[in-house]
């Protein structure tokens, strides 16, 4: 093993074991290894209870956003590609909003899927144009304007909510972990287990393609299907992340080209894999700094991501800016 | 003509429209023969016509502001909500009254204006801009970040002082429901000085908008120019959130109105301008009153609606002539 890939497993790890032992009570991490198999003594209620179903959820969110990132960011070949910026979040968190103030019960993965796919078939509806292909920048900036107008949609309809409703709504728009049950840790992972099986048949296209598009038709591989089909994949993903902790910005954005910097990663499954680890990585810690960084307060984790991920933005953009990408 | 026309509607609607309506008769009664027994004279006064004043000095502020800012970034996409500088002076005022532990109408006259302007700084300069070179793919996603970074701080201090939602919400999208409590004579003037000054810089913040080698060449000082610029955005900026919090997609939709209206000529732009930005902001407000009513739909979350189709129509025709 690289000593880079052991620098991102220990980050994951001493970042879960922090966010499960601090908090507005301290648990000592022997406390909560006794906890974990005696399920007696403080550490048992902390993490059976209390903080684990969070850091659990924390987890599979990040990590299902750190591989939709991956997917868009190889496919579109630009590391601003992040189903973030495209409108998918916010197209999937509309759709669970929208649900919540007509009235509908539906099992929230199923919205937030719709609503990822609606946003994407609306970003490509508008950009394509027969005959020429589209820049990926352009895609962006639409993809841009697709969000801007699902989340003004989304404020609009929680305005229609009752009070008591509408405070909820407006703290799981900005993208939240507070209260998680196992129920709900139990459900996110399933999914995203489902998930990453069939993203796993998908690697050898997404491996093929980026040795070129005509020499991956050459090998042959079906490209426009292939491409299509990981597309999906990458809104599927982070739809199934939307639907457990609402729209968190900036994750996706960060996580793969976090994983591949500390990694080194270069084979497109060890690339996925260190996206994902490093997605989970952030979410979980910009979960426990948002949660007990001031005491007393908890901060939805969506608003951490983006006081982190935003220089992170700023800092991608002038580097592409210095290679003339821009 | 007929913006000045819809600009009359629009205030009219504003002072007659909501849960006590008043029709024309009555409130050219209510402008010449005030009389304070009659309730329905009260509500004009006391509470539609703050609202009013409000409405016409966010609303020509911010439609200034987006002109000036698209011609200075030569960006069509530009616009102080969109690229953070309305989200840097909610910013500095949060974090002004959280660290003063007051909330008055001084402490935000007083700090909207440097968090506008050290907003509107930043994120010209991550554009680009000073290599006199805003390329527009790179300041719109900047300008996303920079206001994604302001938004999130300014909800975390407000959640921080768990203030309520109402206080919350002011902070994020901008609204005209508090207008009596708002600063609106003294940004009204400083809105009005700032348009004056406007007028004045237009020809040489006209040359900028024809690119850098360009306005060299016709022997702009760039560095004062584009200071000049800057400044008058930071300024009207800076007023629109203290009268009305941080409203997005104002200064985005009217400037292409303003352009058809008065072709290239930046002045006479920034007149009809000001005109189209209160009338937007003006009916959006009424709407907004009207939509869910008895509830009220803030004026900042009907602009981003009438905005954010707007924004993908114009980012769809970005192409050759704007550099990435």
């Amino acid at each position: 093993m690289r000593s880079g890939t052991i620098a991102l497993s220990v980050m994951l790890i001493a970042g879960i074991v922090a966010a499960l032992a601090i908090g507005d009570v301290m648990v000592s991490p022997a406390d909560l290894w006794r906890g974990l198999w005696t399920r007696e003594g403080p550490g048992a209620l902390t993490l059976w209870v209390i903080r684990g179903p969070r850091v659990v959820t924390a987890i599979a969110v990040g990590a299902l956003l750190g591989l939709s990132g991956a997917l868009l960011q190889s496919l579109l070949r630009n590391p601003l590609a992040s189903p973030d910026l495209l409108g998918f979040n916010p197209g999937a968190g509309l759709a669970i909003i929208a649900a919540t103030s007509f009235g509908i019960a539906w099992p929230a993965p199923l919205l937030a899927a719709g609503g990822g796919i609606a946003a994407a078939v609306v970003l490509v509806a508008l950009t394509w144009r027969p005959g020429h292909s589209t820049s990926t920048l352009t895609l962006i900036l639409v993809g841009l304007g697709v969000g801007f107008t699902a989340a003004a949609l989304s404020s609009f309809l929680i305005l229609a909510l009752p009070a008591s409703q509408a405070l909820e709504a407006q703290r799981w728009l900005s993208g939240s972990l507070a209260a998680r049950s196992w129920a709900q840790a139990g459900q996110v992972w399933a999914l995203g287990a489902v998930l990453a099986v069939i993203l796993a048949t998908q690697v050898r296209s997404l491996k093929l393609m980026e040795l070129g598009e005509d020499l991956a038709a050459g090998l042959g591989l079906r490209v426009e299907r292939a491409r299509w089909g990981l597309v999906m994949m990458a809104v599927l993903l982070a739809a199934a992340a939307v639907a457990a902790a609402g729209p968190v910005p900036f994750i996706a954005l960060m996580a793969a080209p976090l994983g591949a910097a500390l990694t080194g990663a270069r084979t497109p499954a060890a690339r996925l894999l260190a996206a994902a680890a490093a997605g989970a990585a952030i979410c979980v810690l910009a979960d426990l700094v948002a949660r007990a960084a001031i005491p007393g307060v908890q901060l939805p984790v969506g608003v951490m991501t983006g006081i982190l991920g935003a220089p992170y933005l700023l800092w991608r953009l002038s580097r592409e800016m210095e290679r003339g990408g821009l | 003509m007929v913006v000045a026309t819809l600009l009359v509607v629009a205030c009219a609607l504003t002072l007659g429209v909501g849960a006590r309506g008043v029709g024309p008769a009555e409130l050219w009664r209510i402008l010449t023969a005030f009389d304070p027994s009659d309730p329905a004279h009260l509500t004009v006064a006391s509470i539609r016509l703050p609202r009013l004043v409000a409405g016409l000095v966010a609303g020509a502020a911010l439609g200034m502001a987006g002109t000036v800012m698209q011609a200075l970034t030569r960006n069509p996409l530009a616009d102080p909500g969109l690229l953070g500088v309305s989200a840097g002076a909610a910013f500095s005022v949060v974090l002004g009254s959280l660290l003063l532990g007051r909330a008055d109408t001084g402490i935000v006259t007083a700090l909207v204006f440097p968090g506008a302007a050290i907003a509107a700084g930043m994120v010209f300069a991550l554009g680009g801009g000073l290599r006199g070179d805003v390329g527009a793919v790179r300041l719109t996603l900047a300008g996303a970040a920079m206001n994604a970074l302001l938004i999130s701080l300014v909800a975390a201090l407000v959640l921080l002082r768990s203030e309520s939602l109402e206080v919350y919400r002011f902070w994020v999208t901008g609204s005209l429901a508090q207008a009596g409590q708002r600063p609106l004579l003294a940004m009204g003037l400083v809105v009005a000085a700032t348009a004056f000054l406007g007028l004045v810089l237009a020809p040489v913040i006209e040359t900028l908008s024809l690119g850098a080698a360009m306005a060299r060449g016709l022997g702009t000082r760039l560095m004062r120019a584009q200071a000049g610029a800057l400044f008058l955005v930071t300024v009207l900026t800076g007023a629109a959130v203290a009268v009305a919090g941080p409203i997005a997609f104002l200064g985005l939709m009217v400037p292409p109105l303003a352009r058809r209206i008065t072709g290239h000529n930046l002045r006479a732009e920034l007149v009809v301008a000001a005109a189209i930005g209160a009338t937007i902001l003006l009916f959006a407000d009424t709407i907004g009153r009207l939509l869910l009513a008895p509830a009220e739909v803030r004026v900042g979350v009907m602009t981003a609606l009438m905005g954010g189709p707007v924004f993908i129509w114009i980012a769809r025709g970005l192409k050759g002539g704007w550099r990435a």
